[in-house]
């Protein structure tokens, strides 16, 4: 029974983690119809630059404020000189062009940081284990499921209910009739954009004392985060809800039953679910 | 004659005298150019011709070069042997794979391809006693031509034996994409929905030239497994297959020869860069980003423009 609590708080702490990252990737695409492979890139940043909050502020709490909002106007800055550009192409440079920015953030962060991992301390308010159904259970882990729900009510709050959201959701059902209505496209686009880096920037500050903040977490969340989209469908954000808690169940069973082949048991849920859901969950049939 | 044929002999010619003007350095880095720009060519075949964008090619890649390294390592069959060993297994992972992918399209398909080549390399890496685990298979010999024949052991018999798979492979794929299933392959790219209206299924089609590309990516890396004389998980990474779609871009998607001639100026970059700074990844990645956005045909594509054939 305490393991069964346990693994099922594991699972929920991870979902929470995919959910900050996935949100962004798939609002990207439903507003943009951008894939955003530098997505995991700007999560690894939120690491890095929380690290350095908190190595300079000593304080966990504003890190988790001052960085998400960073990481933001670096991906608003970039979406702004190279993206804009070529949103008329065919979907695949818009992937690629993503795809030269994740190399360009990745062995920026490289040089600066240099190769080794950087370790974050949780805030002492977080640290320690609380006692849950009979079981102990780290306090941060817990944080981040709360941080995973309080994220997406706010997400789907904003779209749903403020003027701004409504604006987003006339661009991405059509973004043409949006323009011809008065609606600012193009601003619309970078700030989701920036929005959405600000979203995994904050994933990125939320994971470091769990994970470290280290090269190459980047590609490894940007993967799963992938599996996350594919099987809720993209562009939904119920959709990315679903999917994390889907993936970050079969990684935590899959890591505590099978250890070996966890990651197979991912692909292997995903493939099913594609086998009656080509367009994922929640996702619509292009 | 055309232009075209002029330019092909011209390669060709270019192709068979170069061993004999290079020192060993860079014979042995032409090998290596040739042996990508295959790679990057059976990437374009699916890319340039049919549409759809895989971010999992280097798996096939991968297998093709884990495949060859064990008939070589193991039971030291001929370096044909191993060829056709790697390009079928790159071959036989790939129809499950591809029956999988294409079930979805666009930018779905990319992603599926990634996952499951992202969960071959895991399966490369965790595998210890067949594949070495993060070591890889070092020591892979070349061995001989055919059984009792002559020895390619040597780099310039090694550089014929891939540069002629390489000629080889290019005149099969301009074939493949003239002939009428290269049409409808074509077809697809342009208007998939009206392929399907016209009353044809373009699933089967998508998988079979899925299943073909994966061998000639499987061919390349069966080639460089006993080149370099290994084989290891990394060129089953993501950022392999992120290479090969680089290359596909600067050489020009769609035009075969481009790919290849993209693979070389890739390489040759990251060779020059690598040799000023560490921290070349930078420098590729601020070109690729400038290229996607001003040169969208690619060397040969905007080569092909200035010289009026559109």
């Amino acid at each position: 029974m305490a393991i069964l609590v346990e693994q099922l708080l594991n699972a929920l702490a991870l979902a929470g983690l995919l959910f900050l990252v996935s949100v962004g990737l798939s609002l990207v695409f439903g507003i943009l119809r951008v894939v955003n492979f530098a997505h995991g890139v700007f999560y690894m940043l939120g690491a890095y630059l929380g690290f350095t909050a908190v190595a300079v502020s000593g304080w966990f709490w504003l890190s988790l404020v001052v960085v998400p909002p960073l990481v933001g106007v670096v991906g608003a800055l970039l979406e702004a000189s190279t993206l804009r550009f070529i949103y008329r192409r065919p979907p695949i440079y818009q992937l690629l062009l993503t795809f030269g920015l994740a190399l360009i953030l990745e062995e920026s962060v490289r040089v600066i940081y240099g190769p080794t991992a950087k370790g974050i301390d949780p805030p002492p308010l977080l640290q320690g284990a609380v006692e849950i159904a009979g079981t102990f259970y780290p306090r941060y882990r817990l944080f981040l499921v709360v941080l995973g729900i309080v994220v997406g009510l706010g997400v789907w709050l904003f779209l749903q209910r403020t003027r701004t959201g409504l604006v987003i959701r006339a661009v991405a059902q059509n973004s043409e009739m949006a323009d011809c209505l008065g609606a600012n496209v193009g601003r619309v686009r970078t700030l989701v954009f920036g929005a959405a880096c600000a979203l995994a920037g904050l994933g990125g500050v939320a994971a470091g004392p769990m994970t470290t903040a280290y090269l190459g977490m980047g590609i490894g969340v940007i993967v799963d985060a992938f599996v996350v989209v594919v099987i809720g469908g993209l562009g939904s954000i119920g959709g990315s809800m679903a999917g994390s808690l889907i993936v970050g169940a079969a990684q935590t069973w899959g890591a505590f039953y099978l250890p070996e082949t966890a990651m197979v048991i991912m692909y292997a849920v995903m493939g099913v679910i594609l086998i009656f859901r080509p367009w994922g969950l929640f996702g619509e049939e292009e | 004659m055309s232009r075209t044929r002029v330019l092909a002999l011209a390669a060709l010619v270019t192709l068979a005298v170069l061993p004999w003007a290079l020192a060993r350095y860079q014979l042995s880095i032409l090998t290596d150019l040739l042996v990508f720009g295959l790679f990057a060519m059976s990437l374009d075949l699916i890319m340039g011709y049919t549409g759809m964008v895989s971010f999992g090619h280097a798996a096939y890649f991968g297998l093709g070069a884990y495949g060859s390294a064990l008939v070589l390592i193991h039971f030291g069959q001929p370096v044909p042997v191993a060829l056709l060993a790697g390009a079928l297994l790159a071959g036989a992972v790939a129809l499950p794979v591809g029956w999988f992918s294409t079930r979805a399209t666009g930018i779905y398909f990319a992603m599926l391809t990634l996952a499951f080549a992202q969960l071959l390399y895991t399966v490369a890496y965790k595998w210890r006693d067949l594949t070495g685990g993060s070591d890889g298979i070092a020591g892979v010999p070349k061995t001989t031509l055919f059984w009792g024949g002559p020895s390619l052991a040597s780099p310039r018999a090694f550089y014929f034996l891939v540069a002629a798979c390489v000629v080889l492979s290019l005149v099969a794929c301009c074939a493949l994409v003239r002939s009428p299933f290269g049409r409808a392959l074509q077809a697809i790219r342009e208007n998939e929905r009206r392929f399907t209206s016209l009353g044809r299924d373009p699933r089967p089609f998508k998988l079979v030239v899925f299943v073909i590309a994966a061998v000639f990516a499987g061919l390349a890396g069966a080639l460089f497994a006993p080149f370099r004389g290994f084989a290891s998980p990394e060129v089953m990474f993501w950022l392999f297959s992120g290479q090969g779609l680089m290359m596909v871009i600067m050489g020009g998607i769609g035009t075969l020869v481009g790919p290849v001639v993209g693979a070389m100026v890739f390489i040759l970059i990251q060779e020059v860069l690598s040799s000023y700074t560490e921290h070349w990844m930078i420098f590729t990645g601020a070109l690729f980003v400038l290229m996607v956005i001003f040169l969208p045909g690619g060397l040969v594509g905007t080569a092909r423009r200035l010289a009026g054939r559109g």
